[in-house]
């Protein structure tokens, strides 16, 4: 059957307004709190558009993943993979392209396209709606508890037309679901490139998502992360981020606690070297009663990197007996490193508990004296802080695969 | 075996250690009494070689000049410490953290690393020594513990380690009646004939369970007083009073007792 781009295809449908949007409103700049620390010329050099087929065989990308039983979708260059694919998994599991997802059931991609103007946060939002055609979908029905976890691994390859690809991602989970679900963004050769990833989860009643973000595409790409969270009653989403590749790496991540009880626990590692920028940027909306948030961030920032983190919490009016903390340390391990935190607080509730604290400091002397004093040379020392105070996050993900892989991403393998 | 000869030591302008002289045998155990801030502690981390001193003099361990080597390499010469405030490694597992310094120390030494099974055979005894659960070789460093269970962990490291010069500090402060019996078990059953240590007090109360060999009271960063056993009970009895008003005897005063 061949298939026909109905009327109501949201990207078609979508795009004009799209780009109307980025033609009226612009592209973001220094002056955007959001987009303070974004290299803006940079970023005009990639081409935002529809996908660039692939010029090269497809790449070897087992090496490069966390190696995990059960289904996966990978898409290469925006575009989804059926060959590297495995979309088959146990009952109550539903898989697709978002391109195939497009064609039979648009009306369930109304969470993910469906934006008015003002829902629009910047210009290459826009662009990922007017682009981001193909991807992921994945449906979980009520009730269906997951023991494997779902794959859904991005590949870039660009060449020489500096392109950046735009890709969709759409988790919806089910009343009581519960699953794992891991995003690895990775990339492969040395050309200048890009993605810009969206993905919007919703999570009904009850559910409850574990989602890991692997970001580790190469240096010489851009990479863009923007993850819309709606979490119904007593719900629980837990995110696991980990922004270790890129020249610039950006994971925007905004939850909406919109029925009462749910919960939402927010943790990340950034680890930067050479000059990358790792941008960290965080808005959690209370907009029920009595909700739980945390967010846990750490970073790590050796050579002339930079790290940010710029973590929100809006608790509207209505929304009484929230508990929202966050945290955020970080390690600078070089003179030339830098990192800017940032809480934004505003509350418009009552019984609200909010709690927030930022650390930035160097590797602890005293403990380096301590471990020397006991035969460890300094370099050994210095890996060893270093990965314990990195280990801190990276305990928290559930899974051991995607733990090691992590730990060999950084360099260490202790465990 | 540990030669100290005119040892002293400075931060910034403040002097600390005025000129220290001490002789340790293979074998025997010497305590360290002394007045708060009379330099015992900064003495044990000139051993251990803590930076941040302007120091002059010799110290010998076996012959080699320990006061030109990095803290590592003092451990692999066999020097260990246990520290009066043990820091806190969050997120640094303990055991792996034991291993890694066994391991540095025998690479240093030339001899084969100790595989993973073979430790917890190590650690296990060294625990039993100090009656320590398992449960704390699978915690961060000291992170959360206790002021006697971070004593113990030293104590454990110092097992483990098997120095050839061990050098507490203040290992009893902070410590009850029962860990204070747990921690000298420990000690003493480490005590051997190759083995030297010097244990650093403020209170006589430590040296009732580890029985010293000598006695040294620092005052001023100077040893002014050497003897044996004895000599802590007349400190309990009388204070430090006696030796902080001839100081200007001090450099005169012999060590006889060290000179076995």
């Amino acid at each position: 059957m061949t298939a026909t781009p109905t009327a109501i295809d949201p990207v078609v449908t979508g795009r004009a307004a799209a780009l109307d949007w980025v033609e009226s409103s612009g592209y973001p700049t220094r002056r955007n709190e959001a987009w303070r620390y974004a290299p803006h010329k940079k970023l005009a050099e990639l081409s935002f558009g529809p996908p660039v087929a692939l010029t090269t065989n497809v790449p070897d990308i087992s090496e490069l993943i966390p190696a995990l039983d059960g289904p996966r979708i990978v898409v290469v260059n925006g575009v989804v993979n059926t060959e590297l694919s495995t979309m088959t998994g146990p009952t109550g599991l539903h898989l697709s392209s978002l391109l195939d997802a497009r064609r039979e059931q648009p009306d369930r991609l109304e969470v993910h396209f469906d934006r008015v103007e003002s829902q629009i946060s910047d210009a290459y939002m826009a662009l990922n709606l007017a682009f981001g055609g193909d991807g992921a979908v994945v449906r979980l029905d009520a009730g269906v508890t997951l023991d494997v976890p779902i794959h859904i691994v991005d590949v870039e390859v660009p060449d020489e037309t500096r392109n950046a690809s735009c890709t969709g991602v759409v988790i919806e989970m089910g009343a009581g679901s519960s699953a794992t679900i891991v995003e690895t963004r990775i990339g492969v050769g040395a050309d200048f490139g890009g993605s810009n990833i969206r993905t919007t989860i919703t999570v009904a009643d009850d559910a409850s998502l574990e989602h890991v973000l692997l970001q580790n595409v190469p240096a010489s790409h851009v990479h863009l992360s923007n993850i819309d969270v709606t979490q119904g009653a007593n719900s629980r989403f837990l995110a696991r981020s980990f922004n270790l590749g890129a020249s610039y790496g950006r994971v925007a991540y905004r939850v909406h606690l919109a029925g009462p009880g749910a919960h939402a626990d927010l943790s990340g590692l950034f680890f930067g070297f050479g000059d990358q920028v790792l941008d960290q940027q965080i808005n959690v909306v209370h907009s029920a009663k009595d909700c739980t948030s945390r967010q846990t961030y750490r970073g790590v920032l050796d050579d002339a990197s930079t790290g940010i983190f710029n973590g929100g919490i809006d608790v509207l009016r209505g929304a009484d007996g929230t508990d929202a903390e966050q945290s955020n340390k970080n390690l600078i391990l070089s003179d030339r490193a830098e990192v800017n935190t940032q809480p934004r607080l505003e509350i418009l509730a009552d019984e609200v508990a909010c709690k927030h604290g930022a650390t930035v400091g160097q590797l602890d002397e005293s403990a380096m004296y301590y471990m020397r004093s006991r035969g460890i040379p300094a370099v050994e020392a210095r890996r060893l802080l270093i990965n314990g105070f990195a280990d801190q996050v990276v305990d928290e993900v559930s899974i051991e695969s995607v733990r090691t892989w992590i730990n060999q991403q950084l360099g260490h393998d202790d465990g | 075996m540990l030669h100290v000869n005119n040892l002293t030591a400075a931060i910034g302008d403040k002097q600390i250690l005025n000129g220290l002289n001490l002789d340790v045998g293979a074998g025997e155990v010497h305590a360290i009494m002394g007045p708060n801030g009379s330099g015992k502690s900064t003495f044990a981390h000139t051993l251990a070689g803590r930076d941040g001193y302007d120091i002059t003099g010799e110290v010998t361990l076996d012959g080699a000049d320990l006061l030109d080597m990095e803290p590592e390499a003092r451990a692999a010469a066999g020097v260990f410490m246990g520290f009066q405030y043990p820091v806190e490694i969050p997120g640094v597992n303990n055991m792996y953290f034991l291993r890694t310094a066994l391991n540095s120390v025998r690479r240093a030494r030339g001899e084969t690393e100790v595989g993973a099974r073979d430790f917890l055979n190590v650690s296990k005894k060294a625990m039993d020594l100090v009656e320590m659960k398992e449960d704390f070789l699978y915690r961060s460093v000291n992170a959360g513990f206790s002021g006697g269970e971070k004593k113990r962990n030293e104590i454990l490291q110092m097992a483990i380690m098997e120095p050839r010069l061990a050098i507490l500090d203040e290992t009893d402060s902070g410590l009850d009646i029962d860990a204070l019996r747990i921690i000298a078990g420990g000690v003493n059953a480490l005590r051997s004939p190759e083995r030297s240590m010097i244990v650093i007090t403020h209170y006589q109360r430590l040296l009732d369970y580890i029985k010293p060999d000598f006695v040294h009271v620092l005052v001023d960063g100077r040893i002014v007083k050497s003897g044996d056993h004895t000599l802590a009970l007349h400190l309990e009895a009388n204070g430090y009073a006696d030796f902080e008003t001839d100081l200007g005897d001090a450099a005169e005063q012999s060590f006889a007792g060290a000179q076995s």
